[in-house]
């Protein structure tokens, strides 16, 4: 047979095979199909798990086609503005905390209380840390999956470092002391800057978040909770700073040393100086088990290798204890949000999927498990089989609780880049700590008095 | 008889014909225009209304989620960027930093290159063909093909440093060092700008050459004093192209150095500042307001170069046209 035959073959029974298709969810469904685009960042790694769960959605709800459109990481800004700004935007769209309340008081997206109330949804099932974040002004905007908390709070340690430097393997640091003592013990300097490292205690990007992350873990606040007053440039504040400057020069020699240490690698993508036993100590968010395990799948397995321990405080303060932050971090606080054009019967197709996903057992809480890592919703971490898929579970529970909530608003980006660009100038020397605190300060509380100023006038 | 049924038969197709070539000459203009028309109406949609879209959007504060017209604020926009946004002074210098660098030096590279390549040697065709392929290698990929040349521990061009004794450099960690990788980056697109160079320097004249050469004039001296000189229209072409690309800089930093601009934002360019007010900050009218800004500054620095062309480019016709 003719290749050219072959192909009109192959065609036709591609077409026959849409064709019925295609009918079986017209016959499931009594009245029109709708269709809802869903705009997400869970990334090509995990579409298959996601596919299963829009199926067990779509097997549920006939009626409604979910379309799953998994977007490239790079340019998310861009395309996640011109989307929701567009006239045409997705049904459902992911977004982080900050933009969910840039969207909200944009008018761009609507508040869900009505659906919830309609539904019946039980929002006490969520962690209140979990849910509480995604209210703005009162009104809820979205259902969270993942978990907000769990970001800052959780480092995954490398035993067998621990061992050979002469440190019991089974009591890793607690506090900032116990951090410096092991961290230097364990680094290995080299012509080209740190071939082994301890840890680092700054962001590799955004360095205002592991500020605030450490800041929480010496008694400070980073905001007051009504979100009006900026309180990081605190004693404790500029303490925890100047620890961090001081770590950073004395342990790993130099900023810039961290940052090479760490270029043009990524834990998900396998080429990240744990795999290679080059770091000892590794701050992680609750989706790294779940890239552990996948990219390393024999060293995931191997307990005697690694652990989970809490984010050390510092032991110098008396009032300061283990602590994470939730809300805070840019990429943090995922909520499926409604855009405000869409007909209401799309609107209510789309709170559906968003109660699915946040609720549901085959919903958000099966496609985390899948990732070994926890669900916002308190039921879905009670599984005991948790502790078989990640060994580490009772340490992830810890974390959770011991995480606060913090206070932001829709212009937490613009302030984030200022403490950032504070951070650096302590780092690189061009401030003293304090002084670069206390200047970022100044000009982040003003803004964020302008932003008070025009909402307050707004809303009046 | 035959011969003249054979006319009168193929005469109503001539005339047709005629008919045709006169109404084709009548309406030349009109012809013109409807060939033009699909390049036109490109530029109206896609270039003329944009533009002018943007310079009302410059004059309101229209942030994401405006619904209707969005509010007219006069200049405010304009009077915040020159009074109070740190990061405009900023993004300029570091944008006027590398054009000041990485024009010249992209034009003196290409130029040298050109020179070369436009020798008679065995095989030039596939030596042409080697200097241009990197040019057509997007510019992401190129990037990120830079990212791991300059990576600090295990980058190609440290390792070869430490190989003949020189301290490795941080090339994209260091806010020193930021800047002049970006430089160093930006020669690698020079193929565009070197086979213009190419097609300017084989269409000078062999007799020139033969001439200066009778006269016992030197390699040197024919580059001083005819290429060179006859080149300058094809230099004050690429510069002009290069100023105005070099202003737009921005997916290469948005690649190796995030929206941050790297440390310290030693490599803020100014277009990424223009792209976080809009996608990061939301704020479209003031986005809008940086980027006339920028517009303004091509434009008159184009029109500079434009007038001062006069002193310094070389167009042979209009010399001759005057003798």
């Amino acid at each position: 047979m003719k290749v050219s035959r072959l192909i009109g073959l192959a065609i036709a029974v591609m077409m026959l095979l849409s064709l019925g298709l295609a009918p079986t969810l017209a016959q499931d469904c009594d009245g029109e199909v709708i269709e809802l685009e869903f705009m997400n960042w869970w990334g090509a790694a995990r579409e298959a798990l996601m596919d299963t769960l829009i199926g067990h959605f779509e097997a549920e709800n006939p009626c409604i086609r979910v379309i799953n459109q998994v977007q490239p990481w790079d340019n998310r800004a861009e395309l996640l503005a011109t989307a929701a700004a567009s006239s045409n935007p997705p049904g459902i769209i992911m977004s982080t905390r900050p933009e969910t309340y840039q969207f909200a008081i944009s008018g761009l997206i609507i508040p869900i209380d009505s659906f919830v109330e309609a539904h019946g949804t039980d929002l006490s099932v969520f962690y209140d840390g979990e849910i509480g974040l995604q209210y703005w002004n009162g009104e809820l905007y979205g259902l969270p999956m993942p978990t907000a908390g769990g970001l800052t709070s959780l480092y995954i340690y490398n035993k067998d470092m621990l061992r050979d430097a002469g440190f019991d393997p089974e009591a890793p640091p607690k506090t900032w002391q116990e951090l410096e003592e092991m961290s230097a013990a364990i680094t290995v300097a080299d012509p080209m800057g740190v071939d082994v490292m301890g840890t680092q205690v700054i962001g590799i990007t955004g360095g205002d978040a592991s500020f605030v992350s450490w800041l929480y873990t010496n008694n400070g606040r980073y905001s007051s909770d009504d979100g009006r007053t900026l309180l990081f440039n605190s004693p404790e504040g500029i303490e925890t700073l100047e620890w961090m400057v001081n770590f950073t020069n004395n342990i790993n020699g130099g900023v810039e040393n961290v940052t090479d240490f760490f270029q043009d690698t990524a834990f998900a993508q396998g080429d990240h100086p744990w795999y290679d036993n080059q770091l000892a100590f590794l701050r992680i968010n609750t989706s790294f088990y779940g890239h552990y395990n996948v990219n390393d799948p024999e060293g995931y397995a191997n307990t005697s290798h690694w652990g989970t321990m809490l984010r050390p405080y510092n032991g110098d303060n008396p009032d300061a204890t283990h602590a994470g932050t939730t809300g805070y971090n840019y990429s943090g606080a995922w909520a499926y949000t409604i855009p405000a054009v869409h007909p209401p019967e799309k609107q209510e197709a789309a709170f559906k999927f968003a109660e699915f996903i946040g609720v549901h057992p085959l919903g958000g809480c099966a496609f985390l498990f899948a990732q070994s890592r926890p669900s916002p919703v308190r039921e879905c971490n009670e599984n005991p089989a948790y502790y078989e898929v990640n060994p580490t579970w009772s340490v992830v529970l810890e974390g959770l609780a011991t995480d606060v909530a913090v206070s932001i608003t829709p212009v937490q980006g613009q302030l984030a880049e200022i403490l950032a660009n504070a951070i650096e100038e302590a780092l690189f020397a061009v401030k003293s700590p304090a002084d670069a605190l206390n200047d970022a300060h100044a000009e982040m509380q003003a803004l964020l008095d302008e932003f008070w100023a025009e909402f307050d006038a707004e809303n009046m | 008889m035959q011969a003249s049924l054979k006319q009168q038969q193929t005469q109503p197709d001539t005339t047709w014909k005629l008919r045709l070539q006169e109404w084709w000459f009548r309406n030349r203009a009109l012809i013109g225009f409807a060939f033009i028309f699909p390049w036109f109406a490109g530029f109206i949609i896609f270039d003329a209304a944009p533009f002018i879209y943007n310079l009302y959007l410059s004059f309101t504060d229209y942030q994401i989620g405006t619904v209707g017209v969005p509010p007219w604020i006069g200049l405010e926009n304009y009077i915040e960027i020159f009074t109070d946004d740190k990061l405009f002074g900023k993004s300029m210098y570091n944008t006027v930093y590398y054009l000041g660098f990485s024009v010249p030096l992209r034009l003196i590279f290409a130029f040298l290159i050109a020179l070369i390549l436009n020798l008679r040697v065995r095989g030039m065709e596939l030596y042409r063909t080697l200097f241009y392929v990197p040019s057509v290698v997007p510019l992401v990929a190129a990037t990120v093909i830079f990212a791991g040349f300059l990576n600090t521990r295990y980058g190609f061009l440290n390792q070869f440093l430490v190989l003949i004794g020189v301290t490795p450099v941080r090339w994209l960690s260091s806010p020193d060092a930021i800047k002049p990788s970006l430089i160093l980056i930006s020669l690698w697109g020079f193929g565009g700008q070197m086979i213009i160079f190419l097609a300017g320097l084989q269409s000078i004249p062999d007799d020139l050459y033969e001439a200066a050469a009778i006269d016992g004039g030197t390699g040197w001296h024919r580059l001083i004093y005819i290429t060179i000189p006859l080149m300058t229209p094809t230099i004050f072409f690429n510069l002009l192209l290069g100023l105005i690309g070099g202003f737009q800089i921005f997916e290469q930093v948005f690649i190796l150095l995030d929206t941050n601009g790297g440390p310290l934002q030693a490599g803020l360019v100014y277009m990424l500042h223009v792209y976080n007010k809009a996608f990061r900050d939301f704020e479209f009218g003031y986005s809008a307001a940086l980027s006339v800004i920028l517009f303004l500054i091509i434009f008159v620095l184009t029109l500079m170069v434009v007038y001062t062309s006069n002193r310094w480019v070389f167009y042979g016709d209009a010399q001759d046209d005057e003798s």
